[in-house]
């Protein structure tokens, strides 16, 4: 909640905020011109009194919806990376630094009203953006609009278009599953031997005596089978190597793909997998870093970086 | 933005800011309008409360239908002031039935705008302006609550409402008071916009006077540039009457003159008089007076009268002469002012012959019929007997119980009699002289009738035959009057001094009294400011700026730039970044701000404690102040607890503190 914007935030400023009126706006000028002539061609003083009065209403209600969007600190969340097709969602961070309030303030994106937040003092909220992704690589957040229509709706303010800096990694859309090819030299073999004692399930054997009971499988039991121990093993079946070079035939895309999703089923086995490309390599590993890693090459593969 | 709202909450906003609006109507318009909207308004309560039924688009358009044809019975037309008002209100009404899209609601309270400011085409009183700000705030109030629905309760709502009111108005004044205004109007006014005025009217009936003393409204009020004449000399001459039938008087058509036909003899009153519409042309004025006003004509009776029925505020500017000498009338007024009804009974002539054959002079003749009235068990009295075809008869020999107007009447019939040309005056006696704002206030209950006789050596006299028989009326004015016969006093027959140790106020009356007073104070600035801010009151305003012959379009662009200036400054306040100091924080920077004069200066990533540990080795001597300080300063800010106490200690030791 530091008043200082960190690098990266956008603070809007007077020069970045404009206003119109509304129709409602335009309405209420009509009621003004109406209440004036009445007020002239009665010689009313009060009627006079209080077209002016509703007048410079509408005019301080100019300083509040200004006051209403300036100095709102904008800064992006994070994105968590989805795979192409999916929605991507942008966390912009709508901060307001002052001791007032903001009511009603609209965020928009390409002219869509996507949220509308009221911003307590010192406090903060954050506003999603669902945007519908095609393409691997980088995704920009797209740029935002606030607005408000406080207090009065007769005036509204907007602010230029926002561009907070933020992208979304999208990584490749999985293909259909399709069998694993490997190269022949590279036929997965157990690496090590099983270890039991692990965390990963990997099967069931006879209860002996002596077992955990933690380990029984209560609900077989229950079922009326016999009696069965889950056996969990730490150790990785087998190591993969994923190529490139394995899919010769296809497009860069379809390879990319398809090695994607030989990547999202490798991890989910719980094998140790190596990615080899054109250019880089991972050793084979496990684990949602190396997943990430794997993922993010396929995702910018033969892209500027 | 046409969404559908949440419609109950929004409704009590929208119903809250109606009855507002619509209130001050209730005073003037036919109850069943008010009666309508009240029920439109219900009815959608109880379908948004009670889920009652809810009418459709035909249902609505049938009653519609209905309002209108309604309206026009009651007028006979749809256009005007009152029907006007009288649609706007009945439809509002059945608009809250149909209400569904925030535009709906936003467009009804628009209108209630409307309805508010058609209130004032009825009243400019202090007291509905003061109720239409309340419900403008109410209506502002209802379309932020329209705008965000959810975001702010009503505390706030009406506490920013309030506020953005607040910051309105005084830019609201400067608007105000420099948009030029227009003599005249642009269309010209529907017949019903004066109606309801109360005035002297040009004829005198038995019991006409009387019935204006029942009213306590204010006829106008005078103020003196100089010191104002005593009571006995505030003769108000509205008009003269000449002509009767025995019963009623009535004016002569006099000439228009604005030469002065008479000879001052004492010194010149000038004076400002403030007349409230009358819807009559009389302008009332100090008997004689020298000047006439602007629109207004001097007549041979020495009347004023305006060129148009006075139907709004009148200022005016005059000088009158109280001891005066005028000239004698021309021969068709000197046979108006002797001729007498033909049913003027045997026994009044006889009367008035007796006297004038015992006196020459007429003025001794005038003394006699007064002699007379005071002798001659002659009772003044507000409650005056009812008289028949012959009053002045019945009066003298029957009744002889009557009010100014009769004694008027029978004392000019008299004079009449005895060969001497007479005439009744109308107009008001006295006033009430308001201490707090140093000007006479003259009510319709002040409306008094007297008596001029002419004389060949002074000319036209004035002759008050009421003051032979009540000189209290005279001196004290008609309220005293009211008073002592309260007190059951008969008029005339109490020394001075008892008379006005009877009408002493008690405690409670001179405060009343006073607040009075003031409130007509109030009242005159209101009109001077709001009510009567013409054309000419603006041009008044801008000479005192010293503004005068400003051209129209260098006044509009004046109302600009002072309006800019303000709203700028607004901005300054309203848009520069609040730096909350906590007020602790701020006396022990002060405190540090005072050692560091010493070379004690603290770093950023000094905490208080440490601070003060490496003060006190530095000065030893301060040991206790700082510690003092610093603890006052940690308990004011994280003991979490008020300290409001620990906080004044705190400044007071700060700013007590020296190195």
């Amino acid at each position: 909640m530091s008043a200082v914007p960190a690098p990266g935030d956008v603070v809007l400023g007077r020069r970045q905020l404009f206003m119109l009126p509304t129709r409602f706006g335009l309405i209420f000028a009509l009621l003004l011109v109406v209440q004036l002539l009445t007020a002239i061609n009665y010689g009313n003083g009060l009627a006079y009194a209080l077209t002016f009065l509703l007048g410079s209403l509408a005019v301080v209600s100019m300083l509040y919806t200004h006051r209403n969007l300036l100095r709102l600190r904008l800064s992006a969340g994070a994105c968590a990376p989805v795979f192409a097709g999916e929605i991507a969602v942008f966390r912009a961070h709508l901060a307001n630094d002052d001791s007032t309030p903001r009511f009603g303030v609209a965020v928009l994106h390409d002219k869509k009203e996507i949220a509308s937040v009221d911003i307590a003092a010192h406090d903060s909220t954050d506003v999603e953006i669902p945007v519908t992704t095609s393409r691997r690589g980088y995704l920009a957040m797209p740029p935002v609009t606030l607005t408000t229509r406080f207090p009065l709706g007769l005036l509204y303010s907007w602010s230029r278009r926002i561009g907070l800096g933020q992208s979304c990694l999208v990584y490749p859309r999985p293909a259909e599953p399709v069998p694993r090819q490997t190269r022949e030299d590279q036929t997965p073999e157990p690496a090590q031997g099983m270890k039991a004692g692990g965390d990963d399930y990997i099967g069931v054997r006879e209860f002996r005596p002596g077992d955990s009971p933690r380990h029984v499988d209560w609900k077989a039991v229950a079922r009326g089978e016999t009696w069965r121990v889950k056996q969990f093993g730490g150790g990785y079946q087998a190591t993969l190597w994923l190529d490139w070079d394995t899919l010769e035939g296809l497009g860069a895309e379809e390879r990319l793909s398809v090695l994607t999703r030989w990547v999202l089923e490798a991890e989910r086995d719980g094998m140790l997998y190596g990615l080899r490309l054109p250019e880089i390599s991972f050793p084979p590993a496990n684990g949602e870093q190396h997943q990430h890693e794997c993922l993010r090459a396929l995702a910018l593969f033969g892209l500027k970086p | 933005m046409n969404t559908g709202i949440a419609h109950r909450p929004v409704l009590h906003s929208l119903l809250a800011a109606g009855a507002g609006a619509v209130a001050p109507h209730i005073l003037e318009l036919p109850l069943w309008i008010i009666a309508v909207f009240a029920i439109g308004a219900a009815w959608r309560y109880a379908c948004e409360a009670f889920q009652w039924y809810r009418p459709g688009r035909f249902v609505r358009l049938t009653l519609m239908l209905l309002i209108l044809v309604a309206v026009f019975r009651q007028y006979g037309t749809l256009l005007g002031r009152d029907p006007g008002m009288a649609l706007l209100i009945t439809l509002l009404g059945l608009k809250f039935l149909e209400l569904k899209t925030q535009r709906d609601f936003v467009v009804s309270l628009f209108v209630f705008y409307l309805v508010i400011l058609g209130s004032f085409l009825y009243s400019q009183s202090l007291w509905l302006g003061v109720w239409a700000l309340l419900a403008v705030a109410a209506c502002t109030a209802a379309l932020m609550h329209l705008m965000q629905p959810a975001g702010m309760d009503l505390r706030r709502r009406l506490r920013l409402s309030g506020m953005m009111i607040a910051k309105a108005l005084p830019l609201m004044v400067i608007v105000y008071l420099l948009f030029p205004r227009i003599s005249g109007t642009l269309w010209g006014l529907p017949a019903d916009a004066h109606s309801g005025l109360t005035g002297m009217s040009d004829t005198m009936q038995p019991g006409s006077i009387r019935s204006l003393s029942e009213s306590s409204e204010i006829a106008f009020r005078v103020s003196f540039d100089g010191a104002s004449p005593p009571a006995r000399e505030l003769y108000w001459r509205g008009l003269v009457l000449t002509e009767t039938d025995g019963r009623g008087w009535r004016r002569a058509q006099p000439i228009a003159t604005d030469k002065v036909s008479f000879t001052p003899l004492s010194a010149p009153l000038s004076y400002q008089v403030t007349l409230e519409p009358s819807d009559k042309p009389w302008m009332p004025a100090l008997d004689l007076p020298a000047t006439r006003p602007k629109d207004a004509r001097l007549q041979s009776d020495f009347t004023l009268k305006h060129n148009d029925p006075v139907r709004e505020r009148l200022n005016y500017s005059l000088s009158s002469y109280t001891r005066y000498r005028t000239g004698a009338p021309d021969r068709a007024e000197r046979a108006a002012t002797l001729r007498l009804p033909r049913n003027t009974s045997a026994r009044v002539r006889a009367l008035a012959e007796g006297w004038r054959r015992e006196n020459d002079d007429p003025l001794r003749v005038a003394q006699a019929a007064l002699d007379y009235f005071r002798h001659d068990n002659f009772v003044y009295t507000l409650n005056p007997p009812l008289l028949g075809d012959d009053p002045v008869d019945e009066f003298l020999f029957g009744t002889r119980r009557g009010f100014c107007e009769h004694y008027a009447a029978a004392f000019v019939t008299l004079m009449r009699a005895a060969g001497i040309p007479s005439r009744v005056v109308l107009g008001y006696l006295g006033g009430e002289l308001n201490t707090a704002g140093n000007y006479l206030i003259v009510r319709q209950s002040d409306a008094h009738a007297w008596a001029e006789i002419w004389t060949p050596e002074r000319g036209w006299v004035r002759v008050d035959p009421t003051g032979a028989i009540a000189p209290e009326r005279i001196e004290l004015g008609l309220d005293a009057v009211r008073r002592l016969e309260q007190q059951g006093v008969v008029l005339g027959s109490l020394p001075a001094d008892a008379v006005l140790h009877a009408l002493e106020l008690g405690w409670f009356e001179y405060v009343g009294l006073h607040a009075r007073w003031y409130w007509d104070l109030t009242n005159m600035a209101w009109y001077r400011w709001v009510v009567d801010y013409g054309k000419e009151r603006q041009e008044r305003f801008l000479t005192s700026l010293g503004l005068d012959e400003i051209s129209w379009s260098r006044l509009v662009s004046l109302l600009f730039a002072v309006a800019l200036v303000l709203t700028l400054a607004y901005a300054l306040i309203l848009l520069r970044r609040k730096k909350s100091v906590d007020p602790a924080l701020a006396a022990y920077l002060r405190f540090c701000r005072e050692l560091a004069r010493t070379g004690l200066i603290r770093a950023p990533y000094e905490g208080a404690l440490d601070f003060a540990r490496r003060c006190t080795q530095r000065r030893p001597d301060l040991k206790d102040h700082v510690d003092n300080i610093t603890g006052r300063y940690l308990r004011c800010r994280y003991s979490g607890h008020d300290s409001a106490e620990e906080l004044r200690l705190l400044k007071r030791e700060v700013s007590a503190f020296r190195t």
